[in-house]
């Protein structure tokens, strides 16, 4: 049994949560029906959760589906990602908070945003500047905010140290320390600006995707205490102020906000009064959600769940439940990473690379309902995606071909690999199904299921796999937060670790592309050298894509306007969801 | 007798200290890294030490074990960076002793977060032990006295099959079938007495109780029928028929009396194991008692909760022996606690 | 002596004619008792011995009806006050119990319960015949039930579990629980086995009082001929789930005519007997009621067999009939003069003074 916080919390789990695009480009996928009946305020929307979130502080959210529904009911930040289907517009920030989406210099090594006037938090006070810039100096107190995502680390001019910001956060800074982040963070009246020690091209996309530039009201912050309490300025605010983290939370209207503010048609409808989520944090929590839902009783009609239709079930779905469902492509790939410790020979590589049976993998997760094949790492729906021309071809394996180059290689045949991977039972035929075709053109597999202890095990560098199965999904739309994260060896590999870097793979050509991404001033550039990053990495077989994973939703019959976007990592726009009255 | 408890709590004491040491031990030799959790999804190398410093991690275990009995016998303060505690005095957590730990993860002491979950493990233990009791008594009377009949052989049979499902198992089943698709009863959410009264707390435990139940139905018919025989073929069994009194009498009065003095010590041991939690039955259900809070501590690496929970569960289980011990002078007249 | 009348008055108070035993198990039918017949008389005394495994337990278990109902075969009668018992439901069997009919077991650590005070032990044995008493009444009884029995203070020991109390005085709860209902027959089961010499006289003499006291008829099952002497009018002897003589106590006592009777005589530690005498254990082990000896159940283990002319001994079995001394005194034995052989060759080597004495 797969545990569920691991999946959430693992720091590159398979099912990575990033907040990221998703309803497929254009796309031979069902796509989400748009919505049963018109819908219009009022009601109470249920939402089921299929595990706990793990935090409610808007520093500490790294969990994809609740940035982006916190984003549409709590959380405002200063730009957002408009509830637009359409993948280019879906994946172009909007103002939020701020009057616009952000003025670069010329290196965009520097933001500038005016903040609105009139937009409040739920106890009445004005959203300031320095409720901005409290709340990006909190990332930096990362021994006790923890969790969350920490990219304003590295790109934020504050004073460093061996590579290491020497401001501490906003609790231990000494007043000089914290002098040197204000000026970093500059506040000028409503207007603030960010600014950056190197080029950051895609910070609007970052700021409206992740919760870590969100504002934070100084005198509400009690540290760790802080983790379940909620400061709304949103549509929504959370009644009692705590999340239990067991049980979930109602959501009710804010007062204090004014929609005059907003951008209800693109950002927000806000149509339930009332929203109420709760946990169901059991292994078997989707398989009873969509029980219930299939059902259809009670209050089961106005819910919505984030627990997926296990394969298993799909077959229930059928008739009247069908009308009720939706198949729809999600922002997660998943991947097969070489050991560049192990498997150094690069006809090896290249023999297992065309040998490999996607179309049985999908088949053996459950089918086309589960996934598409992926012609690269990056999820086709990110901004300057394109295939890449290592992984083309038919996806049923080639053994013919793989036969011929391991001939070549040298190597003594059979050559012995390790695969390993999360153990699950479909996991387990997926495997089942690439050690069938490898050791037909060649290869001697040894299958190597883990337990909880999977993503600790591959990320040593001394590891005995020479295989391994994984996923990812970005944290905004942009390649920035997949290939650098997971590839570059430089924050990841150290002597005792290898970190996201599972393979261990180093190379300074690819690091070279990353670099220049890094420092480009416009996304045209940034995305040119990704591209190409992109490129040298299938030309090493640094990995091998598998596929692209599906969503498979169920609703309630009284749900209306149900849909995902981009925006909403393809999990239910809850911006849009309204009930029948 | 009181120096008789005295006694048996000072090598509790002792039993306790070793159980950490072994927890910590244990846990320091797993190859999973309890920073990866609380570091994030996208956390480099770097980032991941200074959150294993943050939570304490990065000291020598038995710097953090005498840490952690320190906490115990007279409490801590949180987080455990001194300075950080000076720079941010509102922020500091005291945690009063005995101070079983603090999760960073969840910012809650492990008092609190067992105070959350036990009464809900309780709960579900002590509706559990009605049922298997009474279930467990009255069809092992039923075999005893129809020894080698075939309600005997129903009876210990039946329970039998239960007993080779997997808990796993017969929870899903009821909570599938009988909460979610056939709708029987509404679908089990704790739900304390404070708030819904009695009938919904306990209406709320049934599928959950049952399920535990069920597990040591079997065991407790197969002991109820063996004690309750073995004491209708003692004499004073005998003497109270020969005494005239009703079938009735003589069996659930005499025998059963005689029968429960093992059945008292077994049910004692076992109720304190269930309120260590009952993992699986609370994992189903999504009863957040012991259970759960020990999976998903160990899931992420929660150190300071598996070893509190771990504490707490040895110290039930001691203190369950001895009040077993003593709850046995008063059982069985013959006994002399010394 | 089996009076067809309905009234017990003018006859005996238990009659039991022609009773068999019968355990059926897996292994073959165990014949616990065979073709038993013998009545005791209010106010009287019958002692039946017998090696462990001779029936005389067995039998009067049947009288109170404890065989388990579904694995014995029981056949012939057993009256009760002239009311025939056997076959009756239980029920009725439980209204006799303990009220009619009580027994004191032997091993009163064993037979008490454990786990309850003495006095509520007895107020329950009260209660069970008596359902329109009070609590109170049942207490009051009890005490002076103690009281009878020669507890003191029996006020405060009522409160006592049965651990507390010595081996005699626990055989005297024993009896006091027996009597509490004025049972008509006492059945007791060797009841001063397990206690020393001085006890066991005291716990008889308790026992002989009661009996003048209440006029009740008893039944002393025991092994030992000695409590017999002191104790019984009548006596029979079993062996192999059969009575092998009977009779009044003196005639047995004096004149017996069965060698398995000698050899439960020769087998009586007698603290005042004089040193000359022996004490004979009787040679071999008793007979497995599964499989019994053919002919003479004892005949295996009898050193007279050869006085019996052809193997008669171990082909026929010897009918229950008069002996020498009287009409009343019975035995089952081929011998032709068992009279002569016991004075010639039994009685010099157990009790060589009696021999003088008798000359």
């Amino acid at each position: 049994m797969r545990s569920k916080l691991r999946r959430i919390g693992a720091a590159a789990a398979a099912a990575g949560l990033g907040l990221s695009l998703a309803a497929c480009g254009g796309s031979g996928s069902d796509d989400a029906s748009g919505g049963d009946a018109e819908g219009s305020k009022g009601g109470t929307l249920h939402y089921l959760l299929n595990a706990p979130i793990e935090s409610a502080d808007p520093q500490r959210v790294y969990y994809g589906f609740q940035l982006a529904s916190w984003r549409r009911t709590l959380y405002r930040g200063l730009v957002a990602f408009p509830m637009d289907k359409d993948e280019k517009a879906g994946n172009t920030p909007v103002a939020d908070l701020a009057t616009d989406t952000g003025t670069p210099n010329e290196d965009a090594s520097s933001w500038e945003f005016t903040i609105k006037d009139g937009v409040k938090w739920e106890d009445g006070s004005d959203i300031t500047c320095e409720d901005f810039r409290y709340g990006a100096s909190r990332v930096f107190a990362n021994d006790v905010i923890t969790g969350g995502p920490n990219y304003t680390l590295s790109y934020l001019d504050v004073p460093q140290k061996d590579g290491k910001p020497t401001y501490p956060g906003p609790y231990k800074a000494t007043p000089e320390q914290q002098a040197e982040f204000d000026k970093a963070i500059a506040c000028d009246g409503n207007k603030i600006t960010y600014n950056f020690n190197k080029p950051w091209a895609d910070f609007p996309l970052a700021a409206a995707g992740m919760m870590m530039t969100d504002p934070y009201k100084e005198s509400f912050d009690e540290g760790p205490k802080s983790e379940w309490k909620v400061l709304a300025n949103g549509p929504y605010k959370l009644e009692g102020g705590v999340w239990d983290k067991n049980k979930g939370g109602t959501m009710v209207r804010n007062e204090a906000y004014d929609e005059k503010t907003d951008d209800p048609e693109k950002l927000r409808l806000a149509l339930p009064d009332e929203i109420v989520w709760s946990v169901d944090g059991s292994d078997e929590a989707s398989e009873i959600i969509n029980q219930r839902l299939i059902a259809d009783s009670g209050d089961d009609q106005y819910a919505i769940t984030t627990g997926r239709v296990p394969a298993t079930m799909l077959q229930q779905v059928t008739g009247a439940v069908e009308e009720r469902y939706s198949n729809v492509l999600s922002p997660y790939v998943r991947y097969l990473v070489l050991n560049a410790k192990s498997m150094t020979n690069p006809k090896v590589r290249e023999a297992l690379k065309v040998s490999t049976d996607i179309d049985s993998v999908i088949k053996a997760q459950g089918g086309d309902k589960i996934g598409v094949p992926a012609e690269s790492l990056v999820n086709p729906v990110t901004p300057g995606y394109q295939d890449n021309p290592a992984f083309e071809g038919d996806n049923a394996g080639d053994v013919e071909a793989a036969k011929k180059l391991l001939e070549e290689s040298g190597e003594k045949l059979p050559y012995p690999i390790q695969l390993s991977y999360a153990k699950s039972p479909t996991n387990d035929a997926a495997m089942g199904a690439l050690q069938q075709k490898w050791e037909a053109a060649g290869f001697k597999v040894t299958l190597d299921g883990l337990g909880d202890t999977y993503y600790d095990v591959i990320s040593k560098p001394d590891k005995k796999s020479d295989v391994m199965l994984a996923g990812w999904g970005n944290d905004w739309p942009s390649m920035m937060t997949v290939m650098p994260p997971l590839f570059d060896s430089r924050p990841n590999v150290s002597a005792t670790d290898c970190n996201n870097d599972y393979g261990c793979y180093h190379s300074d050509e690819f690091n070279k592309k990353l670099d220049e991404a890094a420092n480009a001033s416009d996304l045209d550039a940034q995305i040119k050298a990704l591209q190409e990053s992109d490129e040298i990495l299938g030309k090493d077989v640094a990995y091998i894509p598998l596929y692209v994973e599906k969503f498979n939703w169920l609703r309630g019959s009284k749900v209306t306007g149900f849909d995902v976007t981009p925006a909403s990592s393809s999990y239910p726009e809850i911006g849009l969801i309204g009930v029948q009255n | 007798m009181w120096a008789y408890v005295v006694r048996r709590c000072l090598v509790g004491v002792a039993l306790i200290m070793a159980l950490t040491l072994i927890t910590f031990a244990l846990f320091f030799a797993s190859p999973v890294d309890p920073a990866r959790f609380a570091c994030g999804k996208n956390c480099s190398a770097e980032q991941r030490d200074v959150t294993r410093a943050a939570l304490g991690y990065d000291k020598p275990f038995v710097v953090q074990w005498a840490g952690y009995l320190k906490g115990l016998a007279v409490g801590r303060d949180f987080p455990l960076d001194a300075e950080q505690r000076a720079a941010a005095p509102d922020q500091v957590t005291h945690c009063a002793a005995p101070c079983l730990g603090y999760s960073h993860l969840d910012s809650k002491t492990v008092n609190e977060m067992v105070a959350d979950a036990l009464p809900i493990t309780a709960s579900l233990a002590i509706v559990a032990l009605v049922m298997w009791l009474i279930g467990g008594v009255l069809f092992g009377i039923l075999a005893a006295i129809h020894q080698g009949s075939l309600i005997d052989r129903g009876v210990v049979g039946g329970t039998l099959v239960i007993y080779a499902f997997p808990s796993f198992a017969i929870a899903v089943f009821l909570l599938q079938y009988v909460a979610v698709k056939w709708g029987i009863v509404p679908l089990p959410r704790y739900t304390e007495i404070a708030d819904g009264g009695l009938w919904a707390w306990f209406s709320n435990l049934l599928l959950p109780a049952l399920t535990l139940a069920l597990l040591y139905l079997a065991g407790y018919v197969r002991m109820t029928r063996a004690f309750v025989l073995e004491s209708l073929s003692e004499d004073y069994i005998r003497t109270a028929k020969a005494k005239g009194l009703k079938s009735r009498t003589v069996v659930f009065k005499h025998a059963l009396r005689a029968a429960l003095t093992p059945l008292v010590t077994m049910t004692g041991l076992d109720f304190a194991s269930l309120l260590g939690g009952a993992i699986i039955t609370e994992r189903v259900f999504t009863y957040h008692g012991l259970g759960m809070l020990t999976v998903d501590a160990n899931n992420s690496s929660d150190l300071a909760v598996l070893v509190g929970i771990v504490l707490l569960a040895g110290m039930i289980v001691i203190i369950a022996n001895i009040v077993v011990d003593v709850l046995y002078a008063y059982i069985d007249p013959r006994v002399k606690v010394a | 002596m089996t009076s067809p009348s309905n009234s017990f008055d003018d006859g005996p108070f238990l009659v039991v004619d022609d009773l068999s035993v019968r355990f059926p198990t897996s292994d073959g039918v165990v014949s616990a008792v065979s073709n038993l017949s013998y009545e005791v008389e209010l106010g009287k005394t019958l002692g039946i011995v017998g090696e462990s495994g001779s029936g005389k337990s067995v039998s009067s278990m049947a009288i109170l009806g404890l065989h388990d109902r579904r694995s014995t075969e029981l056949s012939g009668s057993i009256r009760v006050g002239g009311d025939e018992i056997l076959g009756k439901g239980e029920e009725a069997m439980r209204a006799l119990r303990g009220n009619d009919v009580a027994m004191i077991f032997q091993d009163a650590l064993a037979a008490l319960h454990p786990y309850f005070r003495i006095g509520k032990q007895l107020t329950e044995a009260y209660l069970a015949h008596h359902p329109s008493a009070s609590k109170r009444d049942a207490e009051k009884r009890a005490i002076e039930m103690l009281d009878r029995v020669g507890i003191p203070q029996p006020d405060m020991r009522f409160k006592d579990y049965p651990h507390q109390f010595s081996g005699g005085m626990r055989q005297r709860v024993m009896i006091a629980m027996a009597l509490i209902n004025d049972p008509k027959l006492v059945i007791a089961d060797e009841p001063t086995t397990a206690l020393d010499v001085t006890v066991q006289a005291q716990i008889l003499d308790l026992l002989q009082d009661l009996q003048r006291e209440f006029n009740s008829a008893i039944i002393l099952i025991t092994h030992d001929l000695g409590v017999v002497a002191e104790f019984a009018d009548d006596v029979m002897v079993m062996y192999g789930g059969r009575a092998v003589e009977k009779g009044p106590a003196k005639d047995i006592l004096v004149r017996p005519e069965m060698p398995y009777t000698w050899g439960l005589l020769s087998s009586i530690p007698d603290v005042e007997a004089d040193t000359n005498a022996k004490l004979i254990p009787i040679a071999g082990n008793p007979p497995s009621l599964l499989n019994l000896p053919s002919g003479c159940s004892f005949h295996p283990r009898c050193p007279h067999t050869g006085k019996v002319p052809g193997n008669l001994c171990s082909t026929e079995l010897p009918e229950l009939l008069p002996a020498r001394s009287g009409p009343t005194h019975f035995k089952r034995c081929h011998l032709a003069d068992p009279e002569a052989v016991y004075r010639e060759e039994v009685l010099p080597e157990i009790a060589p003074d009696l021999l003088e004495e008798d000359r």
